[in-house]
């Protein structure tokens, strides 16, 4: 059984020390498409968090029964039907929501986080520590997703879950939004200053120079 | 793992197996949800319809909606009310319904919709006193990437438009997708039909509107639509009944 200071360790270290998008630079897609208001990246999050953490437990609990010639195909589907479930459950109570996030919660099955994890710890693992990994690096990716979307959000239409923060100039106040927050690449910028902010303050995450 | 894994017995086994439990859990998600996810749909229809009506931000979207919007079904040929229930209209399906529905000859699709039903629902929009004041009509039309779903607001005169709104499209986000974004909706409103879509020249014009910059191609489309079905292929008779006072 593992101990309590591994147990933080797999939960927590995805968050920053080996955060899946900023140190393995995975499912930076979603995390471009999603983020333009802090309420989309909170439910994507959301969402990739349960299906990481529960593909990685059901596929840890019968990882010793998964021929290793149809594994990823085990995997896949065991993904993809959890993308489904939430996919539903999402549409069933947060509609408005799950109406702006279109094809990008049924994306999370090629979301690279979910399988990277499944193919390298979930196979490996036993069940509880994969949960605690699945939700360890849903965190992580949770992370930079509302990091990114309070930043887009806040300076992009100068409001924070839809509620004003701050007044935008056509409504008579003083804040002109920056229009290129709202769109998409702006996110680029984003999770490239996030990197530069975690590697100077992470030296040993710079990679070495060939 | 052990390496009586790798028969063609036990690998058969697992996947077929894993196959049943994940169709059982998938179906059953499905089916338990569904009811509440048509509710969801019908409400987003509804609210969207308010929208239109100029009811913003709806509390209690079901009871606004029987207070003050009086759902009919024209006939599109004729331009008379008929007896069809409102409700039996899905607006993505019933046009594939071969008796309900008829392929549009291709001269006359503006629109790009291929296939429009023979009658369609309207929306009456009540005032306080309990008077039509304005007349919804449910629109569709091809954009860049596919159809985009919307209702247009009339005035009784059928020239003046009072809102428009589109509640489903596939176009870019940030693009075409700006067709929903309130600031561009509200140019339309008080515009008389005919409207043409022109590139940043409307001005106070009333039958012009500026089109999107970066989405030329949605921009067309929606003027298409809205030409489509306010012409005489589409609502035109009715909207020609309406002008005669049919709703008097």
């Amino acid at each position: 059984m593992a101990n309590a200071k591994e147990m933080k360790e797999v939960l927590l270290g995805p968050v920053f020390a080996n955060n899946p998008i900023a140190l393995q630079v995975l499912g930076i897609c979603s995390a471009l498409a999603v983020t333009s208001s802090l309420k989309n990246a909170l439910i994507m999050s959301l969402a990739l968090t349960v299906v990481t953490a529960f593909s990685s437990l059901f596929i840890s609990l019968i990882r010793n029964h998964i021929p290793s010639s149809v594994r990823i195909i085990v995997q896949m589907t065991i993904i993809a039907s959890l993308v489904i479930v939430v996919d539903q459950t999402l549409q069933a109570f947060v509609y408005a929501t799950a109406k702006e996030l279109t094809v990008f919660v049924g994306l999370i099955i090629t979301n690279c986080i979910v399988m990277g994890r499944a193919e390298a710890y979930a196979m490996k693992s036993p069940p509880l520590m994969s949960f605690l990994d699945g939700i360890g690096n849903g965190l992580g990716y949770s992370v930079v997703l509302i990091t990114i979307g309070f930043v887009r959000e806040l300076f992009g239409a100068g409001a924070l879950f839809g509620v004003e923060i701050l007044p935008l100039v056509a409504d008579g106040g003083w804040y002109q939004p920056m229009g290129l927050l709202i769109m998409p690449f702006s996110s680029f910028f984003l999770v490239g200053f996030f990197i530069w902010v975690l590697r100077t303050y992470k030296k040993d995450q710079v990679e070495a120079k060939a | 793992m052990s390496s009586n894994n790798e028969t063609i017995g036990k690998t058969l086994g697992v996947v077929v197996g894993l196959c049943l439990v994940c169709a059982i859990v998938v179906s059953f998600a499905a089916v338990q949800l569904r009811p509440l996810q048509q509710a969801n749909k019908i409400e987003d229809v509804q609210r969207n319809i308010l929208a239109a009506a100029g009811f913003k931000d709806v509390e209690n979207v079901s009871q606004k909606y029987s207070q003050v919007i009086d759902a009919r079904v024209v006939d599109l040929k004729s331009g008379e009310f008929v007896d069809t229930d409102p409700n039996s209209f899905d607006f993505t399906m019933t046009k594939f319904d071969a008796e309900r529905s008829f392929a549009v000859p291709k001269e006359d699709d503006l629109a790009g919709v291929l296939r429009m039903t023979h009658e369609s629902p309207v929306y009456l929009a009540k005032g306080s006193n309990g008077q039509v004041e304005s007349v919804i009509l449910p629109v569709q039309g091809y954009g860049l990437w596919g159809i985009m779903y919307g209702f247009i607001a009339l005035e009784l005169d059928t020239k003046t438009i009072k809102a428009i709104n589109f509640y489903q499209h596939g176009e870019t986000a940030g693009l075409g997708g700006e067709i929903q974004n309130p600031k561009w909706t509200a140019t339309w409103e008080g515009k008389q039909l005919p409207v043409d879509i022109v590139k940043g020249t409307a001005g106070n014009d009333i039958h012009k509107v500026d089109g999107l910059s970066g989405a030329t191609l949605t921009s067309n489309g929606v003027d298409n639509t809205f030409k489509f079905w306010t012409g005489d292929k589409a609502f035109g008779p009715f909207l020609a009944k309406v002008r005669e006072g049919a709703l008097n």
